[in-house]
């Protein structure tokens, strides 16, 4: 048997901080994200009612531009909770549809390809790995949700005074709490559908499915069933982010005799599904039995 | 250094896939050099692998890599190069963003990544296609890029499964090459491999697996030398093979003698090797016999697999 004098000398250099590796994985997931001219242009679409919005709130308390326009100040839409409310119903709609269209395709093709055992054979846990890939949906989202919430909060008050900040600032709250429940949500949700169904397509189709088919099962039971509290509605995630929504912005606590605290537990389980989908399926080698 | 940060050390390790046996009570101590681990399809090999690499949890027992716990992924995989047998790769990619984002992940410097890359990818004679779709490349230059992928990172143990399929006879030797380099240099080169004479010619020792079990491990001679109910067979080339065979056969432990046509020489098949050469010596001597060659016929891995594993494993070459 042949002896070896050890003359190899592994690298000994100075490497990266191990707990923001995972941004290596983000950095590529948005790489190949833009790479769609279609997702570019939607993604342009989605600044457009912030954009409006601040129009909206500079136009209000600019009065010569009032006057301009011939309007008078009791036309002009009120800048309170139910404007923020609003505003972000359109904004959480629009992360939707930015999820269904990325967050398929993040997962989906490394199981398709086999390739999870690529990424797990380099240091880079299963944890990493999603937090990697979860991370290009967070931060697409939140530079359409809560960044600009805040930044059209900071603007009404810089517009309004201080005093308008002391009244509304559950708004702020509301804003930046809201779309960090839903924005994690879903995409999480989505993450969980890339990879149980591998498929790209029938990812993105399993999550508007859901949301249709639980909404319309929801309303079902709800109208078949005539319950006193309509529990159907935390089927619908559209109307459980409502509730969620009307309660932090405008301290508004049911909806159909269902109180909006169960509208966060919704959430949580659905959350929790997801994260128990992607601990069953992220797996390096994937056993068959 | 303590020994056991020089080893590859499994301990009656056991995995289980439900009731599905995957290997079963392994136990080794592999030291720097190269290994080769050998059976047919369904032996365990692979599995073997995936848990040096942590990327399967044994069932039963501890593994430990240079001292290195394999669920300790960040330790574990700055010392350990994997080369999975399937040609698995994210989608889209090209070989050398491959490479670089890996070395990323493994905490290197974008610069310094860079670097390694390319030094990397020259090795393995990829530099041309380097940018090109790894999904383009040929079965060669995929099995080339994996291995690329396996070493960018300069790794301790380079663990290899069937690094040697869809190679061309040259890319085979320019491989084979640098699994002696990597040797020589005292590193563990752990292959996984059905080509028998392959693993053969590179081997400081095998370890053979059946069924999930290993059934022999250590250098090929002594393996061999280690199977007392198969007679050794030793080849002996010389000018009077049948007076050869008249005087080995009066030893007790000489079960077969076949002189082999068209000159090729004698066959003698002996329960006692040691007992054998000194017969061999004194025939040689008395009878002033012209010998071209003696050497045994069966110590290699090919047959050792065929007494120890035989046709219950099928796909061996």
């Amino acid at each position: 048997m042949a002896v070896y004098k050890q003359t190899y000398k592994p690298y000994r250099g100075a490497i990266t901080v191990v707990r923001w590796r995972f941004a290596i994985l983000t950095r590529y997931a948005f790489k190949s994200a833009f790479e769609s001219r279609l997702l570019t242009s939607f993604y342009v679409l989605c600044f457009i009612p912030p954009v409006v919005a601040a129009g909206l709130m500079y136009v209000r308390y600019n009065a010569e531009a009032i006057a301009q326009l011939g309007l008078n100040g009791g036309d002009l839409i009120p800048i309170n909770g139910l404007f923020f409310n609003m505003l972000f119903r359109i904004q959480t709609a629009m992360a939707f549809m930015l999820v269904t269209f990325i967050g398929p395709g993040l997962v989906s093709p490394d199981l398709a390809n086999n390739a999870l055992s690529v990424y797990l054979s380099k240091p880079v846990s299963r944890r990493e790995y999603v937090i990697g890939k979860l991370g290009v949906l967070l931060i697409l989202t939140s530079l359409i949700t809560w960044i600009p919430g805040l930044i059209l909060f900071a603007l009404q008050t810089d517009l309004a005074g201080w005093q308008w900040f002391w009244d509304n600032s559950r708004i702020a709250v509301a804003i930046f709490t809201g779309a960090w429940l839903w924005i994690v949500t879903i995409s999480l949700l989505s993450l969980a559908a890339s990879a149980w169904f591998k498929w790209k397509p029938l990812a993105a189709a399993s999550m508007l499915g859901l949301f249709l088919v639980a909404a319309g099962f929801g309303a079902f039971a709800n109208e078949v069933l005539e319950p006193e509290r309509q529990w159907g509605l935390l089927l619908n995630m559209s109307t459980v982010i409502a509730m969620i929504f009307d309660w932090l912005f405008e301290g508004i606590r049911q909806r159909g005799n269902v109180p909006s605290w169960t509208a966060l537990a919704s959430l949580a389980t659905l959350c929790f599904a997801s994260v128990y989908l992607l601990h069953v399926k992220i797996r390096a080698c994937e056993v068959v039995r | 250094m303590a020994a056991a940060e020089r080893l590859v050390m499994f301990d009656n390790v056991s995995k289980f896939y439900g009731e599905a046996l995957g290997v079963n009570r392994v136990t080794l101590a592999l030291e720097p050099g190269i290994t080769s681990i050998v059976g047919p399809n369904g032996a365990g090999k692979t599995t073997l692998m995936n848990l040096m690499t942590g990327l399967l949890r044994p069932t039963r027992g501890a593994i430990r890599v240079l001292g290195i716990l394999p669920s300790d992924s960040e330790r574990i995989f700055q010392r350990v190069g994997y080369c999975t047998q399937f040609d698995f790769f994210p989608k889209g990619v090209n070989g050398y963003d491959l490479i670089h984002s890996m070395l990323c992940v493994h905490g290197y410097e974008r610069s310094e990544a860079e670097a390694m890359t390319w030094g990397a990818i020259e090795k393995v004679g990829m530099t041309a296609a380097a940018h090109g779709k790894v999904a383009g490349y040929s079965k060669g230059m995929r099995q080339r890029i994996k291995l690329a992928l396996a070493i960018a990172h300069e790794p301790t143990v380079m663990l290899l499964d069937e690094p040697l399929n869809g190679l061309d006879p040259m890319a085979r030797a320019e491989v084979i090459e640098f699994f002696r380099q990597w040797a020589a240099a005292g590193m563990h080169v752990i292959i996984s491999s059905h080509i028998l004479h392959e693993v053969d010619i590179i081997s400081d020792r095998v370890v053979m697996m059946s069924n999930g079990y290993v059934v022999a491990e250590g250098d090929i001679q002594g393996v061999r030398s280690e199977m007392e109910d198969h007679p050794m067979q030793i080849l002996i080339r010389c000018d009077r093979p049948s007076l050869v065979a008249s005087q080995v056969f009066q030893q007790d432990s000489v079960v077969e003698v076949k002189i082999l046509e068209r000159g090729e020489g004698l066959l003698v098949s002996t329960r006692n090797a040691d007992q054998f050469y000194s017969l061999l010596n004194r025939i040689i001597l008395d009878n002033r016999i012209s010998v071209e060659a003696i050497a045994p016929a069966d110590e290699n891995v090919h047959s050792v697999y065929q007494y120890l594993i035989g046709n219950s494993g099928g796909s061996a070459s």
